[in-house]
């Protein structure tokens, strides 16, 4: 392993009652890195977290995680890192990892100091009583001791939930879905907050989520799931700004998708031609759509539609629904032109004008780094 | 809000119907203090203390018992891989069927000094007389214990397998995250979250024990159940029959408290079933210790019994036998109908009193209904024959004052008795029933029927009851098979010469010739299978 880096994972397969959950996995995860993991419900996130922290077990490839001997707390220390195969199981007692659940499974029958201690009652009293001290100040639950989970409310049920997976000093932390009991008001404040937490105490950590703006707040980096395999992983600015497959930039909606003919080395859509740019075609994508005309798509982000006020240019698409947001008035547009092999519906468009519904107006694309995909047809179906 | 449900008439009901119910106790405690007769006195010198010695180490022991064979095998059967985990699931239920005065009759045969497993060992080694060789003696208070926990620990292996698998198996992960093993998960949190279910299991266990009297008497073990029964048929003294029946009662009222404080405000169950359980896989010697334990519970507690039962049947059943069946299950089947479908009625009329009213206390009518579950068969019989019995003076009285002809003892003396008191004491089951069934309509499905401007008897008719229907059913089967199986309180308020099945076969255990009535125990087994074939295939489909 490169020294950095806490956990890799390679060609990871799991098999669950017969069925290939998740096949030929890739994965690295440096020290101090918060990663999220994010993709459309069923896609294999959850599982991934569970062989991770050993509740599954891989049926092929591997897994390395090193272990932090200084602060474990678990008497047996065997190598520095460990290697978990088909043919070798590491309980999860033995991983030093941490987790926090969905429902944080925080143990009915026990008080919060119970709870938090439950990992390290081996350790002498006077310890025990320093690491939750120490722990209930950084999560604001001094006071609270003595309750019992049914008696706090969500928020502090999660930090507990925290506090109990951190009292071990564990050198990864998974999360489930953390943020998805918290209401939607808290929950960003929530996320800054952990994130603080987490970043104070370097502690690394994996989190999954379904939810897009979860993974863009939270995380340094992010990998996007889908049937099984990650599609992306990267920073979120790389991701957001070069997806490198459609389902990528579907799932963190990253634009409006618009049908486009590629005739002649240029772009045919509803709304006209494509203005020539010059990295026209990227990377990996101009190679699928070579050869003659067929259906793409191109990813368009509201920034890159213009509006033409002047009326020179003939009326192109009509508004079809409009909301109001901080940004502006949010408009959903679609083409008038009826060529059905072109036209869309859905195009989503801010603008601090006022349009009436049903309006009919003109716009146009700017020259930009297109980003054109050729795999619309599975979005459909 | 304003409730759906503001009927008079229904409210007066319900609250009559709990009056009805809980009057007799009362009235029996009353009649208690006015005990002075000289009998009770000398019994308390003499051999009370020993009877209600017997009947707590009685209770102690079985609870003790049940709770090792009933947590053990719950434990095996959802977080191990034992041998025939899928059959071992619903056999372990089955022994809840067979009456512990069956198994004790049925043991004895078997292992006294005449029967055929002395006989075999005498024969093998060649010893001529008892004092050869030393050899359990069933007929003692321990062996009562361990024929009784026999057919009971299926309460704590229903309730605390349920409780294991309905556990939030996160709970168990997250203690494996904070460093402990598989096993030390189990011991660590599940079973600690488990004990609410293994209290109340326990508690069910205790009442049942402290009701029982046919096992006991059997096996000449004198516990306060059979103390009652020999001072009122024996003596005739109803006050000091009162009086004993009240201490019992008053043993079994501890046990509620006890239970109730003891998972007071606990309720672990988690809301997200169907999880998958993390299995200890076994060793082989493991496998052979422990799928061996889980099948002699299946064998001692129900497979056995019933094979000698059917064998019994086979030898000795004739016309005859047949034609004797044929009363005392008309009987049996006249009062058990009776009791199902006023219990099932007032369990209904209360539960939707207590879901649909916005009153105070519309808690209470269907609460305090069930409290009778908790009164031994015994003592319930005692109860009424001291209410109904002065009642009856009076009826007559009147009918005497108004010159008509005397009616006899309506209320004690009938059959009246006998199903007022099965209503009393299994009213519970019928309320539990319909209560889970009524909790599984949304709340807002009371309020529908009114905002698309019906009634309340139309949304009665066509959204509550039509929901409610398997529940209903249920509800009455359960009580039906219960009313079949009592004994203690038919014995006591029968009317003359009317038999019920379970009498039948009592009279004949009790006479040594239960195989002229191996049929009619074979029935009530079977019949006792109904209700935990259903309670078994619910919990599946749940």
């Amino acid at each position: 392993m490169v020294e950095n880096e806490l956990l890799s994972v390679k060609q990871l397969s799991v098999k669950l009652q017969n069925k290939v959950i998740l096949l030929d996995t890739h994965l690295t995860l440096n020290f101090g890195d918060i990663l999220g993991l994010v993709g459309p419900s069923g896609c294999g996130k959850t599982t991934l977290l569970n062989t991770i922290a050993g509740f599954n077990s891989p049926s092929t490839g591997e897994l390395n995680i090193k272990r932090n001997n200084s602060s474990s707390t678990h008497l047996i220390v065997e190598e520095d890192v460990l290697t978990i195969t088909p043919f070798k199981h590491v309980v999860p007692e033995h991983r030093n990892i941490g987790m926090i659940f969905q429902d944080y499974a925080l143990f009915p029958h026990l008080s919060v100091e119970k709870n938090i201690c439950f990992g390290i009652n081996k350790l002498p009293k006077s310890e025990q009583k320093f690491r939750m001290t120490d722990l209930l100040n950084l999560l604001k639950l001094t006071g609270l001791e003595a309750r019992f989970p049914h008696q706090l409310s969500g928020g502090q049920q999660q930090r507990v939930a925290i506090a109990r997976a951190l009292a071990p000093q564990p050198t990864l932390l998974l999360l489930d879905e953390p943020f998805s009991n918290i209401d939607a008001r808290l929950r960003n404040e929530l996320m800054l907050e952990m994130r603080q937490i987490l970043k104070q105490l370097k502690m690394s950590a994996i989190f999954v989520t379904h939810n897009k703006d979860e993974v863009f707040t939270f995380a340094d980096k992010i990998a996007v799931m889908h049937q099984g395999s990650i599609l992306q992983i990267g920073r979120p600015a790389d991701v957001c700004h070069s997806p490198n497959s459609w389902q990528v930039a579907d799932f963190l909606q990253l634009g409006s998708w618009i049908p486009v003919k590629a005739i002649n080395g240029q772009f045919q859509s509803a709304v006209g031609e494509l203005p020539s740019t010059e990295d026209l075609f990227l990377k990996e994508n101009m190679i699928t759509y070579k050869g003659g005309p067929q259906k793409l798509q191109l990813l368009l982000k509201s920034q890159a539609i213009v509006y033409c006020e002047d009326g020179f240019e003939k009326n192109n698409v009509k508004v079809d629904n409009i909301s109001i947001t901080e940004h502006g008035f949010h408009y959903l547009l679609s083409s008038i032109d009826k060529d059905l092999s072109l036209s869309f519906e859905q195009l989503s468009f801010y603008s601090n004008c006022l349009f009436a519904l049903g309006q009919k107006i003109a716009i146009k694309i700017k020259s930009h780094n297109y980003q054109v995909f050729n795999s619309y047809d599975d979005i459909l179906g | 809000m304003i409730a759906p449900l503001k009927n008079n008439i229904w409210r007066s009901a319900c609250w009559l119907i709990v009056f009805l119910l809980i009057t007799p106790v009362v009235v029996m405690v009353l009649a208690s203090f006015s005990s002075s007769s000289d009998l009770f006195s000398h019994l308390w010198q003499t051999v009370l203390p020993d009877y209600i010695t017997n009947t707590l180490v009685l209770g102690v022991l079985v609870v003790f018992l049940s709770l090792i064979f009933g947590t053990l095998s719950a434990a095996f059967i959802v977080h191990t891989n034992v041998l025939g985990k899928n059959f071992l699931r619903w056999l372990l239920l089955l022994p809840l069927a067979m009456p512990a005065y069956l198994v004790a009759y049925l043991y004895t045969d078997l292992f006294d000094y005449a029967g055929p497993v002395q006989r075999a060992l005498r024969s093998w080694f060649n010893w001529q007389s008892p004092s050869d060789y030393w050899f359990f003696d069933i007929r003692t208070l321990p062996g009562a214990s361990i024929v009784i926990s026999l057919v009971l620990f299926p309460y704590v292996y229903m309730l605390t397998r349920t409780a294991l698998e309905q556990q939030d198996q996160n709970l168990l992960r997250a203690g494996r995250l904070l460093g402990l093993s598989a096993k030390q998960s189990f011991l660590k949190v599940a079973l600690p979250l488990a004990r609410p279910a293994i209290a109340i299991s326990a508690s069910l266990v205790l009442m049942e024990t402290l009701a029982d009297f046919a096992t006991v008497n059997y096996f000449a073990v004198n516990t306060l159940t059979t103390a009652i029964y020999d001072t009122w048929l024996g003596y005739g003294d109803l006050a000091t029959a009162n009086a004993l029946a009240s201490i019992l009662m008053l043993i079994i009222l501890f046990v509620v408290v006890g239970e109730q404080r003891a998972r007071a405000g606990q309720n672990h169950q988690s809301n997200r079933p169907n999880q998958h359980i993390e299995i200890i896989t076994l060793s082989f010697f493991q496998q052979l210790l422990i799928s061996g334990f889980c099948w002699t519970l299946v064998l001692a507690g129900f497979l056995l019994p019933f094979a000698l039962l059917v064998i019994m049947a086979v030898e000795y059943s004739s016309m005859a036998q047949l034609a004797n069946l044929i009363s005392p299950s008309l009987n049996s089947i006249e009062v058990s109908f009776y009791a199902a479908t006023i219990a099932t009625l007032f369990a209904l009329l209360c539960s939707l009193y207590r879901r649909l009213s916005f009153d105070k206390w519309r808690i209470l009518p269907s609460s305090l209904s069930g409290i009778g579950y908790a009164v031994p068969g015994t003592v319930l019989a005692m109860a009424l024959l001291a209410s109904f019995g002065p009642l009856d003076h009076f009826i007559n009285d009147i009918a005497r004052y108004l010159q008509l002809k005397e009616p006899g003892l309506v209320l004690s003396g009938t059959i009246f008795a006998v199903v007022f008191a099965f209503v009393v004491r299994f009213s519970a089951i019928a309320n539990g029933t319909i209560s889970s069934g009524i909790k599984q309509i949304p709340n807002s499905i009371d309020f529908a029927p009114a905002s698309l401007g019906v009634g309340l008897g139309q949304m009665l008719k066509k959204v509550h009851l039509p929901i409610l229907r398997p529940s209903i059913f249920v509800a009455w089967l359960l009580v039906f098979v219960e009313s079949m199986k009592e004994l203690s309180a038919v014995l006591l308020l029968r009317p003359f010469n009317f038999d019920t099945l379970s009498i039948q076969i009592y009279q004949l255990i009790s006479d040594e010739m239960l195989e002229q009535g191996a049929l009619s125990a074979i029935l009530i087994v079977l019949l006792g299978l109904l209700p935990i074939i259903w309670l078994n295939r619910s919990k599946e489909l749940s």
